[in-house]
């Protein structure tokens, strides 16, 4: 009984026969918020239901570089 | 727990806004959020059909995905992409501009490409280490790199407006980072709009009332490829320590990085701010002698001295 997810070059075993994608989400301290779910190329919703023998990729959404004083200013060469 | 269903079809859906208490197929989802990017672009007076914009794009999955869009809605519309010469394990400088590439080839749609190395000699990692603002990290000199290329480029070349793809998260964590420091010039300047102003171009971010999750699922649904891979600088970075804060937040109030950002521009709107009010630009700006870009500077312009190490 395994679910397999991969994040990134991470990969987290989920020992269940089944389990919703929100459950899957807060088992592995991931926020809903910052990660989707996808299997076989299809997006899934937080009731969705995975299952032995699933692979399922996470999409990290959040992305962000430097908050420094100028790098928000949106001005240029100022 | 019952199948969640579109709103609009009762089909399976693909994804739920709680936000908005909505939740869409895949066919419906796509449809909303072309017609969400319209209604922003109107709302905010952001731009029309005669108007030629210039797009920023990273070979991210926000950046893209604004370009899909308003090449959907028909404006006229190009891509800029800024080859910053960030190195890593895959090669994210190199492997962005493949996707913005190949997006573009994809479509027949005009890119323009500029190398910051092969423009200024050195990389922007090398160009920051070299920089007061950029010993630790490039993030800061990098940002103004981005700024300048950005405005020149679309100067030079005619465009009317400059469309970045901030979305409401990148939005509400500046705003955040903003008030924790009370940066209230910055403050005044945060706008879906800024106006034009002394060889400035009017820039606008059609997504700012989007979720990050909105956009990556739109990129995704599309089955637009691009760059998963996060800059190798951004970690640990402020921005993101924010957003993962707020999104906690979110998770409990759904909705209340909505209402944070809204009740901010509707509070300036009405004057709730005082002397906040509006998007202005710094009226004290002056040509650069070395690149003819606006700057506050006597004398060569913050970016001319940090390429050129006369800080």
């Amino acid at each position: 009984m395994t679910i397999r997810l991969i994040l990134r070059k991470q990969e987290f075993h989920l020992e269940e026969k089944s389990i919703q994608v929100k459950q899957a989400l807060h088992q592995l301290n991931l926020s809903p918020e910052a990660h989707l779910l996808v299997r076989d190329g299809e997006l899934l919703n937080e009731n969705d239901w995975l299952r032995d023998g699933d692979q399922v990729k996470i999409v990290a959404v959040i992305s962000g570089g430097g908050l420094s004083r100028d790098e928000i200013s949106g001005e240029a060469g100022a | 727990m019952t199948t969640m269903l579109c709103h609009r079809c009762k089909e399976r859906a693909a994804i739920r806004m709680r936000q908005h208490r909505l939740s869409l197929c895949k066919d419906h989802y796509l449809e909303w959020f072309v017609e969400q990017t319209e209604r922003a672009i109107k709302k905010y007076h952001m731009f029309t059909h005669d108007d030629k914009i210039l797009v920023a794009v990273s070979g991210g999955k926000d950046s893209l995905a604004l370009w899909d869009v308003l090449w959907k809605l028909e404006y006229q519309v190009d891509g800029l992409y800024i080859n910053l010469g960030i190195d890593s394990e895959e090669d994210y400088s190199d492997e962005s501009e493949r996707y913005s590439r190949e997006f573009a080839e994809e479509r027949g749609l005009q890119l323009h490409i500029i190398n910051v190395e092969s423009a200024y000699g050195r990389t922007v990692p090398q160009i920051a280490r070299k920089s007061r603002r950029g010993k630790t990290k490039p993030c800061s000199a990098c940002g103004m790199v981005k700024r300048h290329e950005m405005n020149r480029i679309a100067r030079e070349l005619g465009y009317s407006v400059l469309a970045t793809a901030h979305n409401l998260d990148d939005e509400v964590a500046i705003l955040f980072g903003n008030i924790m420091t009370w940066q209230t010039d910055l403050l005044k300047r945060q706008s879906p709009v800024l106006e034009a102003a002394d060889g400035f171009l009017r820039k606008v971010k059609p997504f700012c009332r989007f979720y990050e999750r909105e956009t990556a699922a739109y990129t995704l649904l599309s089955n637009i490829p691009y760059i998963e891979e996060e800059c190798p600088f951004a970690e640990g970075s402020k921005q993101l320590y924010y957003k993962e804060m707020i999104n906690k937040m979110e998770e409990d109030q759904p909705g209340i990085k909505l209402a944070f950002y809204v009740g901010f521009l509707n509070t300036k709107e009405s004057g709730g701010f005082g002397d906040l009010n509006g998007a202005e630009r710094n009226n004290e700006l002056k040509p650069c002698p070395k690149c003819g870009q606006p700057t506050t500077n006597t004398g060569e312009c913050a970016f001319c001295k940090m390429v050129n190490n006369v800080e």
